[in-house]
């Protein structure tokens, strides 16, 4: 199967179905990406224009890296970036979702009311480039690395961003007895 | 053992989009691929009813596209040039809405050449010959291709495209005197193609379009006009009036869906013979436009596209200059483009190689690409 890199230099060379191919590959991650950031209705409006992003700027997608994935969440965050700024606060969703809307009943972690207000308040103390970096390796699987690749920085920076966010987490008030509690439990139902 | 990702991961747990989201989010792709500049600037416009109806008819040509298509020929209804060299994103989508609109809705007045020969109009192989205003463009077409061109074996082509003030893009392309035509964002782009031997004349998405205006520089205006209205698979094209209509009635109450979905509010164009007529005037200079940007150095491919731009009621012609040097300002007028907007070239009165394109539509910064042309040698590149 080709890599997502070479469907993005076929499409460079004038073949058209080549960059679909790389969407199709990738639309339900970024999809997702897009609900989480910005709830359902925004993001299906974003996706589009995420698409037409990526197309215009796959010149500069470095050929290196054979998996599109990280360099489109880059792209769509560009995206959401503007979106923010043209929406009014009323309007945004939150950073970190308020209500479990349509939450995998499968999740390895269930959390419960409580324990969601405990992580949201323990996310919002982290600094905004700690939590960037922290999403993208929580929610959208990546590795630091590839976290470094969509957000343009240093791949050791993500690291570290990475490694501050974990710390402050675990430190966080309430998050260390979660996380005592949590796995107590699974102690006792061995 | 769950740690603090875990954590966190089940806090980013979403709903997936409807499937028809992403249905839509690849028509849209499909549209800018084929109409990046019409497309570019969707979010930025997209409270205006006009942008509506653009993307609606764009989703429309796109849900119909063969595998085969280019993206050339995947084009609506836009203002040319700039479409092919993506400027001006914010012109071309004000530009593509106007022209959608008059597609949809505008009266059909036509131009006084095309009214004179509605019967032409609708079996689409009109028998315009360009008045005289528009004459310089047949004698320039005639005499560029005795025009021996300076030493070298190839024109070089820099494109500066230019959306307000500022710079959107710049397009490299050579055309060699054995007809090839190679292109990139750079000179070293230019070398890579020719290293893959990607011919842009042969295997690029214009091929169509550069072909049907070398056939239009030997054919009369009307055998060129219909060549290209081919070429760029125009749906109308040599079907009698009854057929027409059909195919017409059809695209209009598919574009009357779509538009309702997205709830805008345009009453459809009735068929006439003055309307199929502009709609070949307003498709043929998008399409020739094209090719002429696309096959700027070829002299088969401007003297094609100006011979058929001759053919075109709504274009006029007059002597400039440029820099000190004599020109031929070309004009196509808000006629073309539903009563608003305009399209400016402006071209070497000699060579009749592009020297600039403008692209005008009330409200929006200027579009404009400037063309510098100089002769060189393809292995000294």
């Amino acid at each position: 199967m080709a890599s997502d890199a070479d469907l993005i230099g076929r499409s460079l060379d004038g073949d058209v179905d080549a960059f679909v191919e790389v969407v199709e590959r990738h639309e339900a991650a970024v999809g997702a990406y897009l609900v989480r950031r910005a709830g359902r209705d925004a993001a299906e409006d974003l996706l589009g224009e995420v698409w037409v992003a990526a197309f215009e700027s796959r010149r500069l997608y470095d050929r290196s890296y054979n998996d599109a994935r990280p360099w489109l969440y880059g792209v769509a965050l560009n995206r959401l970036r503007r979106y923010w700024r043209s929406r009014p606060a009323e309007d945004l969703v939150a950073d970190v979702p308020d209500v479990a809307t349509g939450s995998d009943p499968w999740s390895a972690v269930d959390l419960g009311v409580d324990a969601r207000a405990v992580l949201r308040s323990a996310l919002t103390r982290l600094k905004p480039e700690e939590r960037e970096v922290l999403r993208l390796v929580a929610w959208e699987d990546l590795t630091a690395a590839d976290a470094a690749r969509a957000l343009g920085i240093p791949a050791g920076t993500a690291r570290r961003l990475l490694s501050q966010a974990r710390t402050a987490l675990r430190d966080a008030p309430g998050v260390s007895a979660l996380l005592k509690d949590r796995n107590s439990t699974k102690e006792r139902h061995r | 053992m769950t740690d603090e990702l875990d954590l966190v991961g089940a806090l980013g747990s979403a709903e997936p989009l409807r499937p028809e989201a992403y249905q839509r989010a690849r028509a849209v792709l499909r549209a800018a691929m084929a109409d990046p500049g019409t497309v570019r600037l969707l979010g930025a416009t997209s409270a205006e009813d006009t942008t509506m109806e653009a993307t609606s008819t764009m989703e429309t040509t796109t849900t119909t596209r063969d595998h085969e298509s280019s993206p050339a020929i995947q084009r609506r209804r836009r203002i040319g040039i700039a479409g092919r060299l993506g400027i001006g994103a914010g012109v071309g989508v004000a530009a593509a809405a106007a022209v959608v609109a008059m597609m949809i809705n505008s009266p059909a007045t036509g131009g006084t050449q095309a009214g004179k020969d509605s019967s032409a109009a609708a079996s689409g192989s009109t028998t315009a010959d360009g008045p005289v205003e528009r004459a310089p463009l047949m004698t320039l077409a005639g005499s560029i291709k005795t025009v021996t061109p300076p030493a070298g074996d190839a024109w070089l082509v820099k494109a500066t495209q230019v959306h307000g003030t500022k710079t959107m893009q710049v397009v490299y392309t050579l055309y060699t005197d054995g007809h090839a035509i190679y292109t990139g964002n750079s000179v070293q782009d230019i070398k890579r193609a020719i290293a893959r031997h990607q011919d842009q004349m042969t295997d690029g998405g214009y091929a169509p379009l550069l072909e049907a205006a070398v056939a239009a520089a030997d054919s009369s205006p009307a055998d060129g006009r219909t060549q290209m209205l081919k070429a760029a698979k125009e749906p109308l094209v040599g079907l009698d009036p009854a057929a027409q209509k059909a195919v017409w009635d059809k695209q209009q109450a598919a574009a009357q869906v779509i538009i309702k979905q997205k709830g805008g509010n345009a009453e459809p164009k009735p068929y006439s013979p003055q309307a199929v007529q502009q709609h070949f005037d307003n498709a043929l200079w998008t399409y020739s436009t094209q090719a002429l940007s696309a096959g700027d150095g070829n002299t088969q491919v401007r003297a094609g596209v100006l011979r058929l731009l001759s053919t075109i009621s709504a274009v006029s012609v007059k002597n400039s200059t440029t820099h000190g040097k004599a020109t031929l300002t070309i004009t196509a007028g808000p006629e073309m483009f539903g009563g608003e907007g305009s399209e400016v070239l402006t071209i070497d009165a000699e060579t009749g190689m592009l020297v600039k394109d403008v692209s005008i539509v009330p409200g929006t910064p200027q579009a404009s690409t400037t063309y510098e042309s100089s002769r060189v040698t393809k292995a000294d590149l």
